[in-house]
Formats: structure tokens, sequence, C-alpha cells
């Protein structure tokens, strides 16, 4: 028994090892062709690795692997050993990003009319852009004029997957060129590739960069769930990929540098490790990248100059292009030189030359030689775990690498000679046999000329000079007449062609010559015929080579030097800072300061700003902090920061996810975007927080964000810490689509009826959703165990939902007309809630007695009206009857421009219905403090309080006054003094940039016509997304 | 307050009551007047008979002859202004915005010079009646839309139709200057250079060559060319909608080439960087108020606020419209654009200029309205404070063309309404 095992151990052995080195048997339609015999390549420089150069190496090829690397090593039998005569082998790029050999989708037609559901047949994912069920791998074919592009830029193997949609499926990895078929795959799943586009679905849902997110994590929380629960459910093929998936590397492919920080939140929340291809703006957020522990893929595809000739239109050009413009090229570096591991892709590039120069111009930007060729290779290796067969020329790893005629790590313009993919070579540069070029004398029997060859050693040109000598019969003097001619010169293999016009004292006419050329001494033998038809044997010698001309080897030659480079802002962007304002102490004297409390408005009084909160204030004795910067506020005005209760400033890509009828889901705090410029002027405007809302699309809208508007800050920052959770509810017009065109009359509701159904159907739902999770989490761990019960599934649109009836989420509705409020209240007393906000609100003067009763505060336009019939009965005095019924009230802005002068409209309830100016102010400040649940820390001037403060030059409600300064959690983020001085700093840097700008247009380096960035205002009712 | 009401309405009772065939005389007496051309009477009268103000005197210096006078009201402590104009704008000629049915201001077609607003303005507009009880009294109806979009009229705001409220007939021509680079803003598409430019001003030009010649010439009739005939002939305005720096140049070149009798720039965001262009071609702006975001992220955050102040120091007279988003409602807001162009640079005279007297010079009306001068139209107004700061925008009366107008609107109705319900709960 025992021997026998062994035996058969031993014979398993074999067996594995015989099918893991040979092809399985493909049949052969003729006569076998002998496999390849090894190949040498020898007297090259050879990269082994970022690490390891060897000069005067060789290296040996065998069945598409290496077999050696060295400077001795021992040659195989019978292997070809080709010169590689000081050329330059480099190991193969690994591209992460491409789809080569992939067929392109296509979208489907549009129509006019929604698409809510999905229209793809089969078992999978309910939403069209999830189908992580695409394998790469199915769909590959070799597309050998594909690949070149990318073998010209040194790739010879590429991750290629199907670039569509959010969850895109796995991407197989494969050789690029001219590779068999059944070779090419070097892996089937290679990874899964995800993304925040929705792609070519058209299907409604996600309609913004916030749906894409929450869509995203909701099919994780099901993949997740059906992993478990696989044998109940029915199957799913797109949970059953997606599953899978989750425990391989994740590649996520982002448009945007903040998008890079919104794929590495999905990631942690999972706890799963995504390494993201990111945009090449990520300098701009360096902050965010100081920890950061997975590798980044970055683009090089740096934009590219706008043309500025024309200075009217040059001077419309945003400072933010500018700056791109200037510093993309740096990313790499500043990255690297953060100690973020970085791989490199040719995302973006359409061909070669392009590629490298933008390679070089990050090498010249600092990231170093070793840096950059681990980026191409060993980095992107150990991303898809491909370190065994790739990524360095070492023993064993597969053949593939590209041949240059010198360093591409330390030269430019230098000429790629050869692609090698799986052993294979391909040529991917037509290089001449033998380079000519330089000046010769040609002997002829009786006759010589000198020949000048000039050009390209593929193609030369050149210059012929013949010499007529005469005597003059009278003087006996002799002259020379020179004949210069144009020489029509071929190269073919190892000989050359020539044929010009001579006119001497022998021969006047075409001379055609062929001669056979000797590289080893450089000279020409061959036959030719003279103008008269004879045939002659002549001989060319080289009397000077083509000198190298020192100037261009170090004009080639890679340089660091960041000398004329300017700073990153913070923002990037006009008004951005050099570096954040640092924390100081204020001591704001002489001012009369509006407390909110019941101090009232304090004349000459003095606040203190300290460690972000407010120490002091009144008029009672303090001692002044050291370091302590003294301003005197003598005829100015302190308040509180404004707080602006309705706002969709710094949002990204979308403020309404418009898909559906409930998003709960969705959350703005998602998409904060900090390069909003009217972060700073509201600022400006003495706004120190606003409440960022989900649009009015649809009946139950998405979470929001509280924000600080801390310019320079990143959006995590701006987040007030422990936001109170709120969420947009909406009603009327808006979610009954009543404004969108006759087209949009499918989804439910289209009328005020339907919504009231809608909010029911929601928490009804939510709630047997949530008696489903009490119950398991009511089973001890032994009851769970025992009968085998596993946890039910996550929906993350009810656990919003439920978190609103349980009073742990707050409303925010958009509403104007009373029949809705009414039925809203009604809606939410039934459920046993409240509704926190209605937002609007224009006919809450009809119901404020019930609004009051109810508990519901109202936040509302000082004076719009007339806009949609919904709000033909909105009156300004509004405000004032709700504040008379005991309405908790607040003025908001939903638009950016308004958003930098609430103090204007708060006045004007001053104006309608004679509201007192203390009252008015709190409108602004203290009240919607107290709706966003924010009042023990914000909204009035009171010690221990956020440091939100603002100097004005007058009474803030005086139609003349002017933010003096604005103060963050005591960070001075806006003073009107400097903002002038920014305003020459801008011009300053956009006049630098603009005249490097000239300069690159001038040299004839690529340029385009000025198409500024989208920067949308979001309002209420602003669908789709855009690009910032 | 009240008391003061009170003796006002019981005046202006007296004034209706008395209201015969037989031409009434009003005095205004004491208050601080503001004549609208930048001076300020701090103790005034102000003489009214019929529609025309007869009087304005220092009331230091002037013996009042009480027996010339049917009625004197004692203002003491009150402001008198004159009434504003709103240039540019929508108002009467849409109802509420969203609802396609009563937008009545933008015809189909690229040139439309013969398109006349006046027969669209529905002088009984709920709107109408909220923005005058803001002391706007005059507005220019101006169509828009195409490259000529049509004529505007200038119209009263207090009236019965559309004939009685007019106060110039087809006062100008409305032409929109393209955009040397387009989109941005409320488009939705990005800004980028406009490949059409050219092409555009081309058109432009050959329909104004051929309106040109057509004006020399009698003997033909052709409907547009007809309504065009008075841009080079006669006052009518050429009002050329503009905002960018090429545009604007573009547009002084433009105006001189084709002798255009009364060129108007309506727009002028870029006006600043070219001021000494505007003051030689003598080019007046009609800017748009400053409650509106800068065009570009890296222009200085108080442009629009400041722009005023800009213009009026390099000497360009200008005047302020609030075109824009829901500018038709807002129309009520223009005195505040003035207050901020105030509180950014203007003294008082010249911020009330900008939306009275220089808006009338600019629209052809300088000599009837616009300011409180012997031999104008009644139209002011009695205010208690300030009338650009919002928090004492409050009139007591007003007249236009010296008729007392109604102060209720139909918000003012709903307020009562709703005061009252409130009011009756409280006691049951």
């Amino acid at each position: 028994m025992e021997t026998v095992r062994i035996f058969i151990c031993i014979s398993l052995f074999s067996l594995i090892q015989l099918f893991v080195h040979s092809q399985t048997p493909i049949p052969n339609n003729g006569v076998k062709e002998s496999e390849p015999s090894a190949l040498v390549l020898r007297n090259a420089t050879i990269i082994v690795s970022p690490e390891k150069t060897i000069n005067n190496a060789s290296i040996a090829i065998k069945d598409g692997k290496i077999t050696a690397v060295g400077k001795l090593i021992r040659f195989p039998e019978g292997a070809v050993i080709v010169d590689m005569d000081g050329k330059t082998i480099v190991p193969s790029f690994i591209e992460s990003y491409t789809n080569v050999g992939l067929p392109n989708v296509k979208r489907k037609e549009w129509s006019p009319r929604p698409q809510i559901e999905s229209s793809k047949d089969g078992a999978f994912y309910w939403n069209e852009a999830i189908h992580p069920e695409v394998d790469a791998a199915r769909h590959f074919k070799v597309d050998p004029k594909a690949s070149k592009k990318l073998q010209e830029m040194g790739f010879n193997i590429a991750v290629t997957h199907i670039n569509d949609g959010i969850a895109r499926g796995n991407g197989a990895i494969v050789a690029l060129g001219e590779v068999p078929e059944e070779k090419a795959i070097i892996k089937t799943k290679g990874a899964a590739f995800f993304s925040l586009q929705k792609g070519v679905s058209r299907q409604t849902y996600p309609s913004s960069q916030m749906g894409a997110i929450a869509l995203l994590r909701q099919a994780i929380y099901d993949a997740q769930y059906y992993a478990v629960n696989k044998k109940e459910l029915q199957e799913n093929l797109s949970l059953n990929a997606l599953s899978e998936q989750l425990n391989h590397p994740i590649i996520f492919v982002v448009e945007d540098k903040l998008e890079v920080l919104r794929a590495n939140k999905i990631a942690q929340e999972f706890d799963l490790d995504f390494v993201i291809i990111g945009a090449g703006n990520e300098f701009e957020q360096i902050n965010d990248f100081k920890e950061w522990e997975q590798p980044l893929v970055l683009p090089i595809d740096f934009p590219e100059a706008y043309d500025v000739g024309d200075p009217y239109i040059s001077q419309q050009i945003p400072l933010s292009d500018l700056k791109e413009w200037e510093l993309a090229p740096s990313n790499p570096y500043v990255l690297q030189s953060n100690k973020v591991d970085i791989a490199l892709t040719s995302k973006g590039h359409q061909d070669a030359k392009t590629f490298w120069k933008h390679f070089h111009n990050a090498l010249e930007r600092g990231l170093s030689r070793e840096d950059a060729i681990a980026a191409l290779t060993t980095t992107p290796a150990k991303i898809f775990g491909i370190s065994e067969q790739a990524g360095t020329l070492e023993k064993g790893k597969i053949a593939s690498f590209s041949v240059f005629d010198a360093d591409p790590f330390v030269m430019k313009n230098t000429t790629l000679l050869e692609s090698w993919s799986m052993g294979v070579k391909h040529h991917t540069k037509e290089v001449a046999d033998i380079d000519i070029r330089g000046k010769y004398r040609f002997s002829l029997p009786e006759t010589s000329y000198i020949i000048d060859i000039k050009g390209s050693a593929e193609k030369p040109t050149g210059t012929a000079m013949s010499f007529f000598k005469s005597v003059d019969p009278e003087t006996k003097l002799s002259t020379i007449d020179t004949l210069k001619s144009k020489v029509n010169i071929t190269v073919d293999y190892r000989d050359a062609v020539f044929y010009f016009d001579v006119k001497d004292n022998y021969n006047e006419g075409v001379v055609t010559l062929h001669g056979n050329y000797s590289q080893k001494i450089n000279a020409f033998l061959g036959q030719g015929q003279l103008p008269d038809g004879e045939w002659v044997k002549w001989s060319g010698i080289q009397l000077s080579s083509l000198e190298n001309d020192k100037d261009e080897i170090s004009k080639n030659t890679i340089s660091v030097d960041t000398s004329e480079v300017g700073d990153i802002w913070f923002p990037n962007m006009a008004y951005g800072f050099d570096t954040i304002p640092e924390e100081e102490i204020y001591v704001l004297r002489n001012a009369t300061l509006w407390t909110n409390e019941k101090e009232g408005i304090i004349e000459k009084g003095t606040i203190i700003l300290k460690d972000g909160k407010i120490d002091f204030i009144g008029t009672g004795n303090f001692s002044i902090p050291s370091r302590a910067i003294e301003i005197d506020c003598s005829g100015m005005h302190v308040t509180s920061g404004i707080i602006d209760e309705h706002s969709h400033i710094a949002i990204s890509k979308g403020v309404n996810e418009s898909g559906q009828a409930v998003s709960a889901e969705v959350s703005i705090a998602d998409v904060v975007r900090n390069d909003d410029i009217n972060i700073y002027r509201q600022l400006a405007g003495g706004v120190t927080v606003s409440h960022l809302l989900h649009g009015s699309a649809n009946p139950i809208g998405g979470q929001s964000a509280i924000i600080k508007l801390k310019w320079g800050y990143s959006p995590q920052e701006m987040l007030v810490k422990d936001m109170p959770k709120f969420i947009k509810f909406a009603l009327g017009e808006n979610v009954k689509q009543s404004n969108w065109g006759d087209y949009q009359t499918i989804r439910f509701p289209q009328t005020r009826m339907g919504v009231e159904q809608v909010f029911y159907d929601a928490f009804l739902r939510a709630e047997t959703y949530k008696k489903k999770w009490k119950k398991y989490n009511e089973l001890s761990p032994r009851q769970k165990e025992k009968g085998n019960i596993s946890a039910p599934a996550i929906d993350l649109e009810l656990e919003s939902i439920w978190e609103v009836k349980n009073s742990e989420r707050f409303i925010s509705c958009h509403s104007y007309v009373q029949s809705e409020i009414n039925m809203l209240m009604n809606v939410a007393d039934s459920m046993g809630f409240t509704v926190n906000t209605f937002t609007h609100i224009l006919e809450g003067y009809k119901v404020a007695d019930k609004m009051a009763k109810h508990g519901a505060g109202g936040s509302t336009f000082s004076d719009w009206w007339a806009y949609k019939y919904e709000v033909k009965d909105a009156i300004p005095f509004n405000a004032n009857i709700m504040q008379e019924q005991g309405v908790l009230v607040a003025i908001n802005s939903d638009d950016a421009e308004m958003g930098r002068r609430l103090n204007q409209e708060a006045a004007k309830s001053i104006k309608y219905g004679g509201m007192s100016e203390e009252d008015a102010w709190k409108m602004i400040t203290l009240n919607p403090a107290k709706m966003l649940h924010l009042d023990d820390r914000m909204g009035s001037l009171k010690e221990g309080k956020d440091a939100d403060v603002v100097i004005w030059t007058d009474n803030p409600l005086s139609i003349n006054a002017q933010v003096s300064k604005t103060f963050i959690d005591g960070e001075l983020l806006y003073d009107a003094w400097k903002s002038v001085d920014e305003y020459y700093r801008i011009q300053e840097e956009k006049a630098r940039i603009i005249s490097k700008m000239l300069t690159s247009n001038k040299k004839g380096e690529p340029k385009k016509t000025f198409v500024k960035k989208k920067e949308r205002h979001w309002h209420c009712d602003t669908i789709g997304e855009s690009k910032h | 307050m009240n008391t003061q009401k009170l003796i006002i309405s019981f005046f202006l009772f007296v004034c209706f009551g008395f209201s015969g065939t037989a031409q009434k005389t009003i005095l205004f007496s004491k208050a601080t007047v503001h004549i609208g051309n930048g001076k300020v009477i701090n103790q005034g009268l102000v003489g009214v008979k019929g529609d025309e103000i007869i009087l304005v005197e220092n009331a230091l210096t002037h013996n009042i002859d009480k027996a010339v006078w049917d009625t004197i009201i004692d203002l003491k402590g009150l402001d008198i202004y004159p009434g504003f104009i709103a240039p540019n704008s929508k108002l009467g000629l849409t109802e509420i915005d969203a609802v396609r049915a009563t937008r009545d201001f933008k015809e189909v077609g690229t040139f439309n010079p013969h398109v006349r607003s006046l027969i669209a303005y529905n002088a009984e507009s709920d709107v109408i009646g909220t923005v005058k009880t803001n002391g706007v009294f005059y507005t220019q109806a101006t169509p828009e839309g195409g490259v000529i979009s049509g004529s505007s009229s200038i119209m009263s705001l207090n009236a019965w139709n559309w004939e009685d409220a007019v106060l110039k007939t087809d006062d100008g021509i409305h032409l929109n200057w393209p955009n040397p680079i387009s989109g941005g803003g409320w488009s939705g598409k990005s800004k980028s250079l406009n490949e059409n430019y050219s092409t555009k001003l081309k058109e432009i030009r050959s329909f104004f060559e051929a309106a040109h010649a057509y004006s020399k010439s009698t003997d033909i009739f052709d409907q547009r060319f007809e309504a065009m005939r008075e841009l080079f002939t006669g006052e009518k305005r050429l009002y050329i909608h503009g905002n960018q720096m090429r545009a604007i140049l573009d547009i002084i070149d433009f105006q001189r080439e084709l002798n255009i009798n009364y060129p108007v720039i309506v727009g002028g965001y870029d006006a600043h960087k070219v001021t000494s262009e505007l003051v030689t071609a003598n080019v007046p702006v009609i800017i748009k108020g400053g409650h509106t975001l800068p065009s570009n992220e890296d222009d200085p955050i108080d442009l629009p606020y400041r722009l005023p102040y800009l213009l009026n120091e390099a000497g360009v007279l200008f005047c302020i419209q609030n075109s824009g988003r829901m500018e038709t409602m807002n129309t009520r807001n223009l005195p505040f654009l003035a207050g901020t162009a105030m509180a950014y640079g203007l003294n008082q005279g010249e911020a009330l200029s900008a939306i009275t007297l220089n808006t009338a010079k600019i629209l052809g009306i300088g000599e009837i309205v616009g300011s409180i001068e012997v031999g104008k139209k009644a139209t002011l107004f009695v205010n208690n404070g300030n009338a650009l700061d919002m928090r004492t925008n409050n009139i007591i009366t007003g007249m236009i063309n010296g008729e007392f107008i109604d102060l209720t609107n139909i918000q003012t109705d709903l307020y009562d309404k709703y005061q009252e319900k409130y009011k009756k709960d409280q006691q049951n």
C-alpha cells in the first residue's frame, strides 16, 4: 500500500509538472514548425529593474521567457546571437488603463422618454451601470494595430477592460502585439474595474455622482449579502461576480482629485483595498495624500496649452486652468515625494510621441529615474499580482521588453527600435541598416566629387560638388566654377543608390551610382553610369562623419529645473492661499457686538477668539493673551457668522438624484467640492456655515451636508464635526415634474395626490425593514448560529428613511403650497415624528399656526415669488407672519448670488411687516443654527461657541454694510483689505503663466482654443450632472 | 408712523374728493427733496398741478402763497424721491415665468425690429402692483430673443391699459450683440471661443446697411426696415446688448460706422475696461445691477457691486437695470441695486441718478421725467427714510403722472387677509 501511494504521488507530481510546462495541444494545419530556438541579445545596456542597470550585458530568451540576464552568461546551445551594439533594453511597461483588443461600447439612442428600469434581459443587477459579470478575457481579440500604439510607448503588457459603467467587470492582463491568440492572455481575471461614471446606460438612475456612489455602495452590500445567502437566493450573475471580485484587487477609475478621495471613502467603508487610477490633478489636494497607503496610478496626459495669442481671449482663461496647465507635469513628482507609491498610465494618449514628451516632462519636474521606471514596471506588476511574471528583466519572467537607442529615462528624443512581446520581436521602428551620413569624396576613374550627406539615416539627403576648371587663353589664368547640386539618395539594406547633376571637365549631366557600404571602414564601393552611358567603377571615402553635436546631447539630456514653476495654491485657483492661515488669537475691541443672546447689542465691547472658540465677550475686564492680534473695531459691527439654511454651492456633479422618486440613500456629503469660488465669495458676504441640500427633483431626496466655508481646506475638513443628520424632502411642481417638458410624465408621482402616497409607502417599507432587523438583532449569537440565521440585507435607502421616522434624521422639506404642507405634517404626525424644517415655505403664512403647533421651522426667501404657478400666493410678509405665530423662521438663499448678501435679504423683513432688527438678524444666524441643531455651538456670540465671527463696516442690516473680515473657527479666512492685494496677485500670476504659454505657442507646441471648465451653479431644480 | 399715515390718507381723500374737471394744485411741503440729479433740498417745496411739477423750491427761502394751493401736505422729516425707472425689463410682459402661457416677450425669428412690446404690456399685472409699491414707477417694456428682438416702449406702472400706460412709444430697437466667448453662466455649456462671432457680425452689419439704405428712400415699404428708419433719421435708440470687452469695442466701431444717432449699450460687464473709448464715443451704458455674480472666477469678487462707481469715476453715463434670473418680480428690488452701488462707492445722489435721471436721459425721456424739476411729470413718492435701503424703503404716498397710486397690491391684500384670520382665531 505504502509504496503504491508514494508512486501515485510521484506520478501525480510529474503529471502536474507536465501540465505546467507545456501548452495544451492545438491541431496543426500542415507540417509542424519547429519551436523557436533560443536567442541571445548581447552587448546591450539592460535595465533589469528600477534599481539595477547592467552595461555590456546579454539577455537570453527561450519559449517566450527570459532564461538568463547578465554580463557573463552562458549562451544556450544553438542560440541565435544578436549584437545590440550599446542599445538599451527596458523591461516592458505595464498599462493599467486601456481597452485594447476589446469592443467599444455603444450608447443606445437617446429617447426623450425616461427609462426608469433596466432594459437588459437576464439574471443581472437591476441597474445597467452595474455589470461586474463582464469579463474582458471573453471579448478579447489580438489587435496588432491598437497594440502598436501602446508598444510604441513601451507597453508590451496591458490590463485591458471594457471601460464602461460603474461596476465594469474584470480586466484581463494581456500581451500586446502579434502574439498568437492562445498565448496573448497572461491572466484572465486581472482585476475588477470600477468607476463613478454611469457610462452608456440610459437608465435614469443614477443621474448624479452622489447617486453613483450610493448605487455602488448598495451593490457591494447586496453582493456581500448574496455571498452569505447564496443557497437561498436566486442566481444573480452580477452579484455572483461582484461578491467574488471583492476578494481580489480592485481598480477604481476616477476623473478628478476629489473623486480619488471619494473612492477611497468607499474602500474604507467596506475595508477594501482600491488601487485608484487618478485624474492627474491630485497635487492640488496633496495634503490628503500624505498618509496614502495604497499605490496610486497616475495619468500623464498633461493639459495642452491654450492659444493665448489674443489678449481679449487669454484674459478670460481662469487662473485655475492656467495653474493646472503649469503644475500638472509635477503631479507624479509631488506625490512620489510625499511617499505615495505611484504607477503611471498612458491613459489619454493617442500617440507615443506625446506620451514620451509628457513622460520626460514629469522627469524634468523631479521624478527620479528609479521611481519612474518602477512606476511603469514593478509597481503595476505588484498592483496586478504579476510580479512573478513581469516588471523586471529577470530569469524566468516573460520576455517582454523594449529596445531603445539610448536610455529613455536619461535622454529625450530616444528612438524605440524594437518591441519584444512574449519573446517575439516586433519592429516598431524601421531603422536603416546603415548610417551613411557624413562628408565623402566619390572617386570615379578620371574625376571626383565631394558629397555631403545629411538628413536622417533612413532618409538621407545630400549635396554634390563638381568643379569645372577653365583657363583664359589670353591671361592663362585659370578659374574654377563649382556646381552644387542635389543628390538623390536611396538606402536599400546595405547598399546605397545616388544620382546627381555634375558639370566638370569630364562629365556634364546626371551621374548614377550604386554602391555597397562598409560600416567598418565607412566607405562605398560600386559601379555606376556616366552621363554618356559609360559604365565605371567608383569608390567613396568618408572625409568626416556627421559630428555629434554636443549641444544636441545636452539639450536632450533630462535635467531637473523647477525654478520657473509656480507654487500650488490652496485651492489652486484665484484667491487660493499659499498656506492655510494659521490659528491666531484675535482680540476685537471697541466693537458693536450683536450677541443674539439676552445681552442684545453691546456697544464698545470686546470679543476674544482663541483656540477656535469665543474666549471672551463683553465690556468687562479681560486680559489680552500674549501673541494676540488686536483689531480696533471702532465704528464696526461684529456678529456671529451667517448660516445659510439652504444652499447648493460647493457641490460636484449634480445636486439632484432625479433618477428615482425616492433617493434617501444618496448624500451631498459624498460630493462636497472645495474649489468652488462661491465659497470664497460667500465668505466675503459673511457666511460661515452652509447647509448643502439635495435638490427638489423627487419627494424624498438625499442626505445633506453641513459645511463650514473653510476656504483652502479639504471637503472632509469642511464638514461640520458631528454633523446633525438631515435629509431633503420636496413637494409640489418639481417632484411631480410639472415644468420638465411633455415627456417627463412617467415617473410616479405626477400629482400632489401621488406625493403623499410616496411618503407613506417609504415609511411603511422602512418600518417593515427595521422590524426584520430588530427581530434579527434580538437573537442571541447562539440562536443565530443554531438556526443558521444570517443578517437581513442592508438597504441604504430604508436605513436613511428609518432614521427620519425614528427622529434621528431631520427633514428639510422644499414646500410652497398650504395643502401639501399640511399633508406632510399629517404624514409625520401619523408616523410619530416632526418635520424639522419647511424650506421655501412661501405659503407658510397661511398655515403658520399649524406649523407652530407641529413644531416645524420655516426657512424662507425674503421676497421671491411669481417664478412658477405654485408661488403666485407668496408674499414678502411671510417671515413676519410665521414669526408672529411662533414659528422658528430663517431666511435662506438657495442661490450662489443671494448667498453673498443674506444680510440684505434679512433686512427686507424690517420693511415688509416691521420686524425688529435683532429678530431680523437672528433669521440668518441663530434661527438657522437652531434649525440645524447647531445652536449649542454656533449662531450667537457667546463664550465657548465656535469662533465663526464677522466684522462689518456698518450695521449689518444696512445697505451700506460690507464685510471687513470673516473668521471661521478662529481663523481669518477672508479679509477685505487682503482681497484687493489678492486681485493684483492673481493678475501677476496669470500674466506670468500666460507668458510661459506664449513661449510654448511660439515654439509650435500643441495648443487648443479656449474652452473653460464648466462652472454650473446649482439650484433646487437643476437636473443632471455636469463636470465642474 | 401710524398717525402720519392717517394724516396723509386724509389728505389723499381730500385730493381725490376734489378732483373734478379743474386741475387741482398740491404742494408737498418741507420734505427732504431728492431731485434725482444729485442735488438735495433739505426742506423743499414741490408743487404739482395736474400731471406736472410746477414748483420746486427751498422752503427756507421761498414764501408760500397758501392761496395758490388747493392742498398743502406737510411732510417734515420725510423724503421725496422721483419715481424710479426700470430699463430693459419684462415687467408687464410676463406674469409667471414657468407658465408658458404668460410669457409674451420673445418672438420667433432672428431680425424682428418690427415686433413691438407695448401691445403685450399687461397694465393689470399682479407683479406690477408689487413693484410700484417700492417706488418703481416706469418700466421700459423690452422684448428679448433673436438678434434683433424688437422695439421697446416706456410704460407707466399706473394705467388701465397699454394705451394710457405708454410714456414713449417704440423708444428703441434692441440688438443682441454676439458674444466673442460664448457659454458659461446659466447656459450649462462650457465657456468657449465663439467661432461664429465674425460671421454673425457680418450678418448684423449687412442687415443694418440695408436698413440704412432703406431709410433714405420713400418709394418702397418693408415692415422690418420701416421700424429701423428712425435709428438713422430720428431719436429712436439702438440698444445694443453686449458685455465682453471685445464686444463693447466692436459695438463702438459699429455705431460710428453705421451712423446710429443714439446708441446705448445694455449689459456692459466689461465696460470698466474701456471707459475712455465709451466716453470718447459718447455711448451710455445700462449696466446690470450689482446683485449678480462676477462672470469669471478670477474677477474681483465685488466687481458687480463696484462697477457703477468705476464707470462714474471715469465719466461714463450709465444707469442700472436688473435683467437676469427672476428679473420680472425682482424689478421691485431696483432701488436696492442702487443702494448697493451706494455702499460700494457712489454717493447717495449719484446712486439715485442711476435709477432716475440718468436712466431717463439714456432712454430719451430726460426732458419729461427722471427728476423733480419744474415742467416734468409729477411722478414722485414720499418715503420715510432712505428709499435705497431696504430697511427704510417705506412709501407713504406716491403719484405717477400726477395721479396718486394705490399702495395695496395682491401681497398686501393677502397679508391683511391672514392677519385678520389669525386675529380672529385668537379671539375665538
